[in-house]
């Protein structure tokens, strides 16, 4: 309750008396002492986007919802604004501008993320079909396919003859994945492809995939991927930042299953919410970023 | 003697019903977004379901413990494991998946042969009535030959997991049908 008071206290009338005082001692604003006193990545822009979220001035705000080819300008306007004269602080533009790509960058990328999966697998599409058949060329080049619809489906662990009623609520989002990973990392996948085909040990390689890959898009949605993203990518993040976050998942998911040598593929969703908490507790690490890298 | 109120009002009052529901079918017959429907969940990102899910719901005084295995041929044999103490089998079927009501029907039949689910009653959920290309459920229960079955309660019923449509009628069956296994 206490608490609750204070935070309502600070956040309406304290923090913006503070910042004037400190404004008046300096002579900076808070957005200025953001992009000089920390490192550039997920600190800088995470204080810099909260600084912007809880200003009272429009023109701030709006930054954060402006599309990528006007960002220069909000910087600009930011610079008037609030008087900060480039002469003096000649830093100050191209690092605020980073920031701003990093922030707006994170909603454009759910969108594209979100598009991606909203599209439904559909056999009457060529570029589909293709991609499906270069997934099994890449993961199985020793192997010919039979035929479209067959039960060797099953040896890369689709459920059964006909993988397209596989990718449900993930769409091509989840084939996608699955796809950038074999090409990216080719000796990685099939190196986890074998491990998924061990008799005991286990698991459906391309549903376990479609899991992980609904993994990757709750942390994307719920903002849990912004310290990754701000610490990796030094711009807008891309669709191809967030397949090899994927990838990151599926080479790390698979070190952790043959580490725990579980019972059975029955306990796949106790030890996916483990692996989930240890993915959480990295992303609370400020100077966190997935990247794979191979062991 | 508020206290000893309570207590013989607790005495009055039945501790809440346990009920253990098995969901069962084929892969992309919808068990989870079912299990999902059934609790209020939202049911856009479902994906395949790689070993189990379960949940509980609450539903005309009963406690549901509802257990979603997955479909897919391989973990199939994994299904006996959860048999145990089962009140009632909800056997779920993609209606308009034709080519499969061979598979689906010998998967049904073979589980009825279960000594562990013997007399368990059994609701068959004719599900995805939503598509155009859904088999209505007396179609889908000739095919199944459903009216042979003669060692249980059965019942079987359309409905969409999608629209929820139906849904809630299967439960209300089940609810009615719970045969109550020796504790």
């Amino acid at each position: 309750m206490l608490g609750c008071i204070w935070q309502y206290v600070y956040t309406s009338y304290l923090r913006y008396w503070l910042k004037w005082l400190i404004r008046q001692a300096t002579g900076t604003c808070e957005l200025q002492r953001i992009c000089s006193g920390y490192n550039p990545g997920a600190t800088r822009t995470s204080k810099a986007e909260y600084s912007l979220q809880s200003s009272k001035n429009k023109v701030l705000r709006g930054a954060l919802e402006a599309s990528k080819d006007d960002l220069e300008k909000c910087v600009d306007q930011i610079m008037k604004e609030k008087n900060i004269k480039p002469e003096k602080d000649p830093q100050f533009r191209g690092r605020l501008h980073v920031c701003l790509l990093q922030i707006t960058g994170y909603s454009s990328l759910f969108s594209s993320v979100e598009d991606l999966r909203k599209e439904v697998f559909s056999s009457e599409c060529p570029q589909h079909e293709a991609m499906l058949l270069k997934l099994w060329g890449l993961l199985m080049p020793s192997v010919e396919l039979e035929s479209r619809i067959t039960k060797q489906w099953g040896d890369i662990g689709f459920q059964g003859d006909d993988p397209k009623t596989d990718f449900r609520g993930m769409g091509l989002l989840g084939l996608t994945n699955l796809l950038f990973f074999s090409e990216t990392y080719p000796e990685e996948a099939r190196q986890v492809l074998s491990h998924a085909n061990h008799p005991k040990l286990g698991y459906s390689y391309a549903i376990v995939g479609i899991n992980l890959t609904e993994m990757a898009y709750s942390l994307l949605r719920s903002g849990a991927l912004k310290p990754h993203f701000y610490n990796s990518v030094q711009s807008a993040p891309e669709l191809r930042d967030f397949h090899l976050l994927y990838c990151y998942l599926a080479y790390e998911f698979d070190r952790f299953w043959v580490a725990e040598e579980p019972e059975s593929i029955m306990l796949f969703n106790q030890y996916r919410e483990r692996f989930h908490s240890i993915v959480k507790t990295r992303l609370q690490d400020p100077a966190v970023s997935l990247t794979l890298a191979p062991h | 003697m508020e206290g000893l109120l309570s207590i013989l009002r607790r005495l009055k009052q039945p501790p809440e019903c346990e009920v253990r529901l098995l969901l069962l079918g084929l892969d992309n017959a919808g068990k989870t977004t079912l299990l999902k429907q059934l609790a209020a969940e939202d049911i856009s990102h479902i994906t395949p379901t790689q070993g189990f899910n379960i949940k509980s719901v609450q539903s005309s005084g009963f406690k549901l413990n509802v257990w979603d295995i997955g479909g897919q041929r391989k973990i199939r044999p994994y299904w006996r494991n959860y048999f145990e103490n089962t009140d009632v089998l909800i056997y779920v079927i993609d209606s308009s998946d034709r080519k499969r009501f061979e598979e689906t029907s010998l998967e049904l039949a073979e589980l009825l042969e279960e000594e562990k689910l013997a007399a368990v009653p059994l609701l068959v959920f004719a599900n995805k009535q939503d598509l155009m290309t859904a088999s209505p459920a007396s179609e889908l229960a000739e095919s199944l030959n459903l009216h042979t079955i003669r060692d249980r309660m059965w019942q079987v019923q359309a409905c969409s997991a999608l629209t929820a449509e139906g849904v809630q009628d299967g439960m209300t069956w089940v609810c009615r049908n719970i045969k109550f296994r020796k504790r």
